[in-house]
């Protein structure tokens, strides 16, 4: 009897020990993939699967996977011919697109010319909303005099007319997409999207019309896996193959002890920014404004909090843009100087250091980090900050409609300098444009306006050396640093091309190295 | 039994008007706009005016009371803003995942509580019973924020045994259910503990040896039948806090459940989800509460006659 | 040895508990460290001879913000235990004194409320107050009264019923006065008992809030707000993890075995 209750109680305990050694050896809980699929790991859901609407960089950059435009701009941020073959300026306000022949949509349809007119047509439409159409709003009218020709024709001259020929092309016909649902277009690009959970994943596979290089990927899993310790376990797991700019900096160097592990760093135009709420009469006066701007000390995060994987940045464009110029006003982080501003700005610093200056800093749960490095840097030279953190989606809805005080953001994708008019113009405030903090200064109007119609490059250069200047004096927003575009793949990809604006568009052409058999560095 | 069970049920329905009273009251008798709060200070007055027709609160408090209990009666809880579907079919879609970490984690906490209340009760005062009421009372005072973490850097980050994030197969279950049943489990142990030394002490005990049956085999049986109604009562009266302990349990692993939607929803300020996620756990709660005492009425007669 | 020392628990809960509270005390004045000046040139150092639990994402002392962490726990703790006592006796008390319909009513009160499992309660009040440390401890109190309400009501309904209580009343004695000078032996007790274990529960109850963003806010270290910060970095950094959770489960654990200890003294577990 003694015996029967130990042996008893010596089996459960030896059954419980084989089950937890069972789960311990099947610790593979790697997804099984066949080896011509690769896993791409996101930080949040795609907004939008639909081209016309997609403002936000992962929805973008997905959709270029999928959807083709006219026009797409190199890893120089010059323009080439993408659907079209050929394209001609006859006059400063038309432009004269050739399209190619042969090239089909993944049901099979030819794309012509009257897709191309649907879809801007569409995004132009009054009910479409979408955010898209400030970008093409000077588009006059669009008209395809044959089935391979596409006309774009301004009603004034318009110098980055060529920044809306790269809208993705969608079918004639395709509704508008109803909110809440999913079903994602056809598109004509090296992808097409086979399944949509939102939060969990997009899936995309090869468009069987799209010429395929061999050994290139046959689909791509875009696994949206929010915790930023799981991304990196799952890259060295070899569960993830891909990750882009989501990976926290600190945790780069864990990635060195990994051999099958890339770690690709490249000069990135995405541009961080502080911006301010220009109906806060407070945030309207300019000493306060560059007081924030001697508050920071830019340097010292980049260098630690970036791991040094950023720029600090002058303005908008970084050092490669064509129309860059990099003398203009700078801030060296100096607290003395913005306690003085403030001094003069009639803030004056009771006991404690602090002015009775209260702003609230909109972020997300990633960007809080950062916030609260401001918060700490501003409060030294006597401004309170108060954090809030929404999630992704309720802090982007909210900074587009422009209600925050301060919050900082990137652009991404920066490329011709007519963002200065979309983000700095007057008249481009929400619902117009991405003039989200409501600034306003006729002096910028007008240069912005004339660097628009100006078409002479040279002209056009001089202008928006003055913009920047202007900017860099007026500070509509506190220029942060540019990013570096920083990657971690798998060393089974091979021959991935970094764009510096972070696009995936070479996941399309890589080689895949057979799964464990990695190339030697 | 069924009058009894009849009056139960009766008694389940002030219970859950009151329930979805209070849920209504601190939604809606906030101070401050809840629409400002959603679409910000700046946003178009037409858009205020339109989010306010849309969620109702333009109509007279008492209206919307009414509506949202004629709602309820029929399941309807309301659109959510975020997701624009309906809050009942998120909360549908996401109720299986929490029903699969709560019974996991009473799972574990019972396939736990066992070897350790044996050990401790079968030899009170000595080295078994120090280590296991140790452990126990470690189990009870470490809350899930740290031992779900702690546990993610042992077996998932330093062991690579298991998952650290997310729900899929068993293996994804594991860390999740213990770091939920780790408190119950210690609560059960000592009960048991105490269950084996009464039973030590018993005359039980004396008729078993007179009997001939060995000590130890007598006082398990005996010790183990008489603990099964308190593991009952006890697993009822922790049934709140392992229900809490879900919603904090969902959040550290990822889990898609209705704590993590509850979560997601306070941080989108979507009100209609909050309400509905709220009224989902309490309600949850009232059932299983009158399911336990259903179950103790089943088993101990005296209780249906008083 | 152990079996010598006659109520292990009370020993161990109290000395944990002085320990907790003079640290929290104490040790910013000792530890001279500021939690919240922030240094990016050390962001994420581990544990060293000057930051004897590393330093945070931004390079803040960890150890300096654990103690500031316990002050704002026990502070928040005992401030919502005392005002729940406080409330919730008054409410028991009433509801048994008064008897009948309004008892009646009170105590369907106190059922709704305990309809709402664990911190449920208080995530939801929380979550509508909006951050903030007032709005914390009304949230935290709000679930936390209900137990205090159940002794009070239970002894005083207990002791209506005693013989020299209705002797005294047949004499011309008030009959409230006569319960109040015979209530607070009674209660006293399981009050205690009741309280200890609450301080431990609303250190926990506290941290869980502010580990969801429902309580205090960034800079101010509170240890839950601490715990998932510490999240990001459980790859690289997992001292940020094990400091502010061994704080909490060392207190709560304090408390815990404390009020076993006095739960022994005064011969039974409320």
């Amino acid at each position: 009897m003694r015996q029967t209750i130990t042996t008893a109680r010596l089996r459960l305990v030896a059954q419980i020990g084989a089950a937890l050694v069972a789960l311990a050896g099947c610790g593979h809980y790697r997804t099984d993939r066949s080896p011509a699929t690769i896993q791409v790991d996101i930080e949040t859901s795609p907004t939008s699967t639909d081209p016309r609407f997609a403002t936000d960089a992962i929805s973008s950059r997905i959709n270029e996977l999928i959807f083709d435009s006219l026009v797409k701009t190199d890893r120089n941020g010059q323009f080439v011919g993408h659907l079209a073959e050929r394209i001609e300026r006859p006059s400063p306000t038309r432009i004269v697109f050739h399209l190619k022949h042969g090239v089909r949509f993944s049901d099979g349809r030819e794309l012509t010319a009257r897709d191309v007119i649907f879809t801007y047509d569409s995004i132009l439409a009054p009910e479409s909303m979408s955010a898209k159409r400030a970008g093409i709003e000077e588009l006059k009218s669009i008209d395809a005099p044959d089935s391979y020709t596409v006309v774009m024709t301004t009603a004034l001259p318009y110098a980055p007319a060529l920044e809306m020929a790269t809208e993705g092309i969608v079918p004639a016909g395709t509704p508008l997409p109803a909110k809440g649902t999913a079903a994602a277009p056809i598109g004509s690009g090296p992808f097409q999207m086979v399944g949509y959970a939102r939060d969990e994943a997009a899936r995309l596979e090869r468009n069987p019309y799209y010429p395929y290089p061999s050994g290139a990927p046959r689909s791509i899993l875009f696994k949206i896996v929010p915790d930023p310790t799981v991304r990196a376990l799952e890259l060295a797991e070899g569960v993830c193959d891909f990750s882009g700019n989501n990976i926290e900096y600190d945790v780069l160097p864990w990635f060195a002890g990994h051999q099958f592990l890339k770690v690709s760093k490249t000069p990135g135009t995405t541009y961080k920014y502080l911006s301010f709420n220009f109906r806060d009469p407070r945030l309207r006066d300019l000493r306060v404004r560059r007081a924030i701007a001697y508050a920071i000390d830019r340097n010292t995060i980049v260098n630690t909090i970036l791991r040094g994987a950023g720029r600090v940045a002058s303005g908008m464009l970084s050092p490669e843009n064509w129309a860059y110029e990099g003398n203009v006003t700078t801030y060296t982080y100096d607290p003395a100087k913005a306690r003085q501003l403030l001094e003069e700005a009639g803030y004056t610093a009771d006991r404690s250091g602090l002015r009775g200056l209260r702003f609230e800093y909109k972020t997300t749960p990633e960007g809080a980090r950062l916030g609260e490095v401001f918060q700490a840097m501003l409060q030294r030279v006597g401004i309170e900050l108060t954090l809030r953190t929404l999630d992704f989606a309720t802090y982007y809805a909210d900074i587009q409609a422009g209600s925050f005080d301060l919050t900082s953001l990137q652009w991404v994708g920066i490329n011709d300098p007519n963002s200065y008019y979309m983000v700095f113009d007057s008249h481009k405030t929400p619902p117009h444009g991405e003039n989200r903090g409501y600034y306003s200064n006729p002096a910028m109007d007008r240069l912005v306006e004339a660097g628009m119609r100006t078409v002479d490059p040279e002209a056009r250069k001089a202008i928006y050396a003055q913009v920047q200047q202007l900017a860099a004096e007026e500070l509509p927003y506190v220029s942060l640093w540019w990013v570096d575009n920083v990657a971690v793949m798998n060393r089974r990809l091979v021959g991935f091309d970094a764009y510096p604006n972070g696009s995936f568009r070479s996941l399309a052409t890589v080689t895949l190295s057979p799964l464990g058999s990695e190339p030697p560095d | 039994m069924k009058n009894y069970l009849v009056r139960r049920l009766l008694a389940l329905v002030p219970v859950a008007l009151g329930v979805a009273t209070l849920t209504f009251a601190i939604i809606h008798l906030v101070p401050g706009d809840p629409v400002v709060a959603m679409l910000g200070e700046n946003a178009a007055p037409v858009d205020i005016v339109g989010m306010r027709r849309q969620l109702g609160l333009d109509r007279p408090l008492l209206e919307q009371y009414a509506a949202y209990l004629g709602g309820l009666a029929v399941g309807d809880l309301g659109e959510s803003i975020s997701y624009r579907k309906p809050v009942s079919r998120l909360i549908a879609e996401r109720f299986p995942a929490t029903i699969e970490l709560a019974a996991a984690g009473m799972l574990v906490a019972v396939l736990l509580a066992f070897p350790l209340g044996i050990i401790a009760g079968s030899n009170p005062g000595g080295a078994g019973d120090l280590g296991a009421m140790g452990f126990a009372i470690v189990g009870i005072s470490i809350p899930h924020i740290y031992l779900g973490p702690l546990l993610m850097i042992l077996f998932s980050l330093d062991l690579r045994w298991l998952p650290l994030t997310g729900r899929g197969g068993l293996a994804h279950l594991v860390l999740p259910a213990l770091t939920l049943g780790t408190a119950l489990a210690a609560i059960l142990a000592r009960m048991l503990r105490q269950s084996l030394i009464r039973v030590r002490e018993s005359d039980y005990m004396r008729t078993a040896l007179s009997k001939g049956l060995s000590a130890r085999s007598a006082l398990v049986r005996h010790g183990l039948k008489n603990a099964l109604t308190s593991v009952v009562t006890i697993i009822g009266l922790q049934m709140g806090a392992l229900l809490s302990g879900t919603l904090i349990t969902e959040i550290i692993f990822s889990w898609p459940g209705i704590g993590r939607l509850l979560i997601s929803a306070i941080g989108a300020r979507d009100y209609p989800v909050i309400e509905g996620c709220v009224l989902a756990f309490a309600i949850t709660y009232v059932i299983v509460n009158m399911a336990t005492d259903l179950l103790y009425a089943i088993v101990d007669p005296r209780v249906r006659i008083s | 040895m152990i079996a010598r020392v006659r109520n292990p628990s009370l020993a161990i809960g109290v000395t944990t508990v002085v320990a907790i509270v003079v640290a929290a005390i104490l040790g910013p004045l000792l530890f001279r460290a500021d939690p919240l000046s922030i240094d990016l040139a050390k962001t994420l150092a581990g544990p060293s001879p000057a930051h004897p639990f590393g330093c945070d994402a931004l390079g803040r002392d960890v150890l300096a913000r654990v103690l500031s962490g316990a002050r704002l726990s026990l502070s928040i703790s005992t401030v919502v235990v005392a005002i729940s006592l406080v409330v919730g006796s008054l409410i028991g008390g009433v509801a048994a004194m008064s008897g009948g319909r309004i008892d009646n009513l009170m105590m369907r009160g106190v059922d709704i409320i305990l309809a709402f499992p664990g911190i449920l309660l208080a995530i939801a009040l929380a979550a509508i107050l909006g951050p903030g440390l007032i709005d914390l401890v009304i949230a935290l109190t709000a679930m936390g009264w209900t137990g205090y309400a159940r002794i009070v009501r239970g002894e005083v309904l207990a002791l209506r019923e005693r013989d020299y209580v209705l002797a005294a009343e047949s004499l011309g004695a008030s009959r409230s006065r006569v319960l109040m000078r015979h209530l607070l032996p009674g209660v006293v007790g399981p009050l205690a008992v009741n309280a200890t274990f609450g301080i431990g529960g609303i250190i926990g109850a506290e941290a869980a809030l502010s580990f969801l963003g429902l309580g205090a806010l960034p800079p101010t270290p509170s240890w839950g707000n601490m715990l998932d910060a510490g999240r990001a970095f459980l790859l690289v950094a997992p001292h940020l993890t094990t400091a502010p959770g061994l704080a909490i489960g060392l207190s709560i654990l304090g408390f815990n075995l404390l009020g076993d200890g006095i739960a022994q003294k005064v011969g039974h577990r409320a």
